[in-house]
């Protein structure tokens, strides 16, 4: 049952997104024939074997891949029904048993098989239930809202939330939370996937966004861009030596004076030149090109990183947007992206965070004296490594 | 009231701390008066502490000696004085003024300019006879001299008396004064010398072993040529240090305060326009008044920043000592030829017009020198230590036209349309990589920081090999100017790139630019290091996400909650403790706006926002009362250790400790010593985010 029913006649796969197929109203309990099918004046009363021949209609139908729409001319070839009339009492005779549905699609009348299962659970349920799975069922991959529900069938709000609950129960619907209204719990058929304006984008599961999938997916983008903007250069990448003495001491002095220069902040980092502490060293490339979130997205799209979703140059920009905040990329020049050199290794912030008082929890009551103040501070104590005074 | 002048209280009880430290307890006394009580007469002085008036006046002249107090006489019944919140803070900066005098003129002007900083302004006459103390001294003088120690500091006391009391003619402050003055110097001292040990630490650190064994040989060389040798010498520096900007006349106006002044100079532009009869009517008389007004301040401000003039016909026109790089690193050899012509013999060369001059610190211009510092360890951190040294090079080229970070009286800008259509930049402010690679160092490896391959491609020879190594080797020091500079301006490309624009492409400037010239967007810059020291605040405290949420903020501007998750890509629940959080510390702040009359808070909108300014204020408070308890438990420190540190500095011991001082004694000043040393070094790291903070640009205007 899981994926055999999506919805999406293959003709209206092309423009997918265009809601073509309509359901009829479900409160519509039995189907009208469609305006062009002649209706006999006289029906004439459903025989035994109808059933027998409802069930070959049925048959035939499932032959086709699943999904697929049957139109009425479609229905009439199958060489199942001697005449109109008995056609439609054979598709009145599925409808009841739930086995077929009615939908429209560019105003004409069509039907779709439901799996015997299906059928079977809504020939079990009540009434009330059974147009509510209707009306959940007309949307789709939309979902509807429960407050919606309410106003369509005029019921009060607890009868449709236990009708609800136990369709969820039995496994018939699920619910998942709203992205565009955080509050609104909307129900969609079980083996639905929501779509995007219900369930947000490719980052986002059940209404939250999957953290671990976006770890994963920047992870990989930062590399690419780390490959694609930096290239590491090794320690002695240019190993020359010029060794005479009094150049040594020129350079010796002369690197005194520059580490004097930088040196007033007590630089936690001092400067070591790459080629003596023997470490290599990322370096921006030369070439000018950066990647742009469309190639960043094919980059991601052909990783096959994430399963079953498309994701678009948007998403990827979304991304690339939220890395930036993070500070692992920066933008350059209008849509370019690179990752930051961070020479510096984060051992230290600023000249006030990195003394205790910076990140100091009780920093706002610390007075000149009293028993937070700068005599008795544990944290200065533990900093310098000397004795606090004792608060008695 | 003038921005600079705000003062929050924590920035006075800092303030305090510090007059007490340099300037003994007296000063601090009367600073601490005027700090509580603001702009007072000297009665009111008297009422508001339990001093006297004979006690408060020595206090005074040190304090406008060092010009921490402005003082104005505009009503002449009765003088008024007021603290400069600038000058005051700045005693925390002396070292660090110290140091960059000595890496752009030398350990001379270094010397110079702290007697400057210890003293307080001097007649050019009494820095002179400090220095070379004339033979017909009268006798009380010199036995003062015996019993203050080197001849220097108890000539330099001398100059203080003369010139404070040319000031205040109050004979009895003065010898008061000038003790507190002499307690004051020995302490300047150490912390100047702290600073500097420091910066040998880490020299130290750097671990690079096979030329440190020429350490000693190095400082030996050194050792001679800091010494002023004649009054030519002396004159010269001075000179030098004037034409940089570093030294200005001193002039009563500056002793007006920020709101004197403006009185003062508004009057004066009132009757430049107006005469009696004719008022000023509407608000377009009123916007001419006021930009008269900035335009009459900037004026007599500039007039104050002439450097002082010095009578230089006689010096050999091959001299070209004045026009020496100040960056330039300064070898053994780099001094020879030059300071020989200037020692000595030649020296009568150069002598001032003026001899009665009054000199002072010009501590604008050192902001600027300051900035330069700044943002080359910032650069550094960015792009890599040579990048960084390009840029060095570059601002220290522009610095010499930049009288002050920033313009305190601007014009209000002309319509932005035609700023940026007309992007016109002084010649002066722009800067061009052949400039860069004259002035900078031989001795940088300029390969350094650049992709191989496009080292390659300068040089035109060698090759890049597998794994990106060079084949064969290049030789980075003896490449030719021109392929110098075309390096340099790859490292000025790479600055150029960068999302924080450290340079900005101006023209191409013709053949000898070599690749164009640049100018540097200093304000731009200023707010985007503000920005990133706040964020670095949040980082420290709260993480990645509460630098995310302040990045994302800004980028958006106000978001409510489920707009900042989206943004953010996290959960509500990741985000909800965070803005808490940095709520409460002053960061971000939070509005509600209700959407219906009844206001129900589930109804109402919740919005996050983030405003740089009033974070920049908050992390500024924060950050001088980090130093205000940094000062505090020095003190404490210090205070715990009393008696030893007491027997570890008489006469005796001093150089004898080990013969004198029992082991734990001697444990106990080593640990005091790393202590003070740990303690200072914060301290003066928390300058420097002051300085970021506060005077590399003025109050912004929201976001």
């Amino acid at each position: 049952m899981a994926s055999s029913n999506d919805g999406m006649p293959p003709a209206a796969e092309a423009s997918s997104d265009t809601p073509a197929v309509k359901a009829e109203l479900p409160s519509n309990e039995r189907p009208s024939p469609a305006p062009n099918v002649p209706v006999p004046a006289a029906q004439p009363a459903p025989r035994p074997h109808d059933a027998k021949r409802a069930e070959l209609l049925y048959e035939k139908c499932a032959e086709a891949p699943a999904g697929t729409l049957f139109f009425q001319r479609d229905l009439s070839n199958m060489d199942v029904a001697e005449n109109m009339g008995e056609l439609v009492n054979l598709i009145q005779e599925l409808s009841d048993r739930h086995m077929m549905k009615l939908l429209t699609f560019e105003n004409e009348a069509c039907w779709k098989i439901r799996t015997r299962q299906e059928a079977e659970s809504l020939r079990l349920m009540t009434g009330d239930e059974r147009l509510i799975y209707q009306m959940i069922d007309a949307e789709q991959t939309r979902g509807v809202w429960s407050q919606s529900v309410r106003a369509r069938t005029g019921q009060t709000i607890g009868a449709i939330n236990k009708i609800l609950k136990g369709l969820e129960t039995k496994g018939l619907v699920q619910s998942v939370l709203s992205v565009k209204h955080p509050n609104r719990r909307m129900y969609l058929l079980k083996h639905l996937r929501p779509a995007e304006d219900i369930a947000g984008g490719p980052w986002q599961t059940d209404g939250e966004f999957d953290q671990a999938l976006i770890e994963v997916v920047s992870k990989l983008v930062e590399q690419e861009i780390r490959r694609q903007t930096c290239i590491e250069v090794p320690a002695g990448y240019n190993a020359y030596t010029p060794e005479d003495r009094v150049e040594a001491i020129a350079r010796k002095k002369a690197r005194l004076q520059a580490v004097q220069d930088i040196e007033d902040a007590p630089a936690i980092k001092p400067y070591r030149p790459p080629r003596q502490h023997g470490r290599s060293n990322y370096v921006y490339k030369s070439s000018r090109t950066y990647p742009t979130p469309e190639t960043i997205c094919e980059f991601v799209t052909n990783k096959n990183v994430i399963k079953d979703r498309t994701i678009t140059a948007e998403d990827v920009d979304q991304l690339l947007d939220m890395m930036v905040l993070e500070g692992r990329l920066e933008k350059v020049s209008g849509l370019g992206y690179r990752v930051p050199l961070a020479l510096l290794e984060r051992g230290s912030y600023n000249g006030f965070v990195d003394a205790p008082c910076g990140i100091c929890p009780v920093f706002d009551i610390c007075a000149d004296d009293g028993e937070i103040s700068a005599r008795t501070c544990v944290y200065f104590g533990e900093w310098l490594q000397t004795e606090s005074e004792l608060i008695l | 009231m003038s921005y600079q002048q705000r003062e929050p209280p924590i920035l006075a009880k800092l303030c305090s701390l510090l007059v007490e430290e340099t300037y003994g307890e007296l000063a601090a006394r009367v600073f601490s008066v005027l700090a509580r009580h603001g702009r007072q007469t000297l009665a009111g002085l008297a009422r508001e502490s339990y001093l006297t008036g004979r006690q408060i006046k020595p206090g005074l002249v040190v304090l406008i000696q060092q010009h921490l107090v402005f003082h104005s006489a505009l009503d002449p019944r009765v003088t008024y004085y007021e603290i400069d919140w600038q000058q005051s803070y700045a005693l925390v900066r002396h070292g660090k003024i110290l140091k960059m005098a000595e890496d752009r003129f030398g350990r001379k002007a270094a010397n110079v300019l702290s007697n400057m900083l210890t003293f307080g302004h001097t007649r050019l006459a009494d820095l002179k006879e400090a220095y070379f103390p004339s033979p017909e001294k009268p006798p009380s003088d010199s036995a003062e001299g015996h019993l203050n120690g080197t001849g220097i500091a108890s000539a330099e006391v001398d100059s203080v008396n003369g010139s404070s009391g040319k000031i205040n003619g109050n004979t009895d402050a003065l010898t008061n004064g000038a003790a507190f003055v002499n307690g004051a110097s020995a302490k300047l001292h150490t912390t100047a010398d702290l600073a500097k040990k420091g910066k040998g630490k880490a020299a130290a650190e750097q671990g690079n072993d096979d030329v440190d064994m020429m350490d000693a040989e190095v400082v030996e060389e050194e050792g001679d040529p800091n010494k002023i040798q004649s009054v030519g010498d002396l004159y010269e520096i001075i000179n030098r240090l004037g034409k940089a900007g570093w030294v200005i006349k001193v002039d009563p106006d500056q002793y007006l305060s920020p709101g004197d002044f403006h009185a003062l100079v508004r009057q004066q532009a009132y009757d430049s326009i107006w005469t009696d009869e004719q008022a000023p009517t509407g608000t377009k008389d009123h916007a001419l008044w006021d930009s008269r007004t900035r335009e009459m301040k900037r004026q007599v401000r500039d007039e104050w920043y002439q450097p002082p003039k010095f009578d230089t016909r006689k010096r050999k026109p091959t001299d070209q000592d004045n026009d020496r790089s100040s960056k330039r690193q300064r070898l053994n050899g780099a001094f020879a030829p030059a300071d020989c012509s200037m020692n000595g013999d030649t020296s009568p060369h150069i002598n001032p017009v003026d001899d009665d001059l009054n000199l002072r610190v010009n501590f604008d211009k050192i902001g600027v020198a300051l900035r330069t510092e700044q943002m080359t360890r910032f650069v550094e951190g960015r792009l890599g230590y040579t990048t960084s040294q390009v840029y060095r090079t570059m601002l220290c080229i522009l610095e010499e036209h930049i009288p002050r970070c920033y313009e305190p009286w601007p014009d209000p800008p002309s319509d932005p349309k035609d700023v940026a259509l007309n992007n016109h930049v002084d010649d002066k402010f722009l800067v061009s990589a052949r400039e860069v690679a004259h002035k900078i160092g031989r001795e940088f490896d300029l390969f350094d920081g650049l992709d191989p391959h496009e080292v390659v491609l300068v040089m035109g020879r060698s090759e890049v090999k597998q794994n990106h190594h060079i084949k064969p080797p290049l030789d980075p020091v003896s490449a030719s100017l021109d392929e110098r500079t075309r390096l340099v301006s790859c490292h000025i490309r790479l600055l150029a790139n960068d999302p924080f624009h450290f340079a900005t492409w101006h023209s191409r400037g013709g053949a000898n630019a070599g690749g164009g010239r640049y100018c540097v967007e200093f304000d731009e810059i200023a707010k985007a290091t503000i920005q990133l020291e706040i964020e670095n605040t949040v980082a420290a405290r709260k993480g990645r996400i509460g630098v995310k949420l302040v990045r994302a903020l800004k980028k958006n501007g106000k978001l409510d909650e489920r707009q900042a998750c989206n943004v953010m890509m996290t959960t509500a629940n990741d985000i909800r403790e965070i803005v808490n959080e940095m709520t409460v510390q002053g960061f971000v702040q939070t509005q509600e706006i209700p959407r219906v009359d009844r206001r129900e808070a589930k109804l109402s909108l919740h919005l996050i926002w983030y405003d740089r300014q009033r974070a920049r204020e908050k992390l500024l408070h924060d950050t001088y009362k980090g130093m205000v308890r940094i000062v505090q438990r020095l003190s404490f420190e210090k205070e715990k250790i009393h008696e030893l540190l007491r027997k570890a500095e008489r006469s005796d011991v001093v150089g004898n400790e080990t013969k004198y001082l029992r082991k734990e004694e001697l444990d106990a000043l080593k640990k005091w010593k790393e202590v003070e040393a740990m303690l200072l070094l914060q301290l003066f790291r928390e300058d420097d985010l002051v300085s970021t903070l506060r005077d590399f640009i003025g109050p912004l205007v929201s976001v």
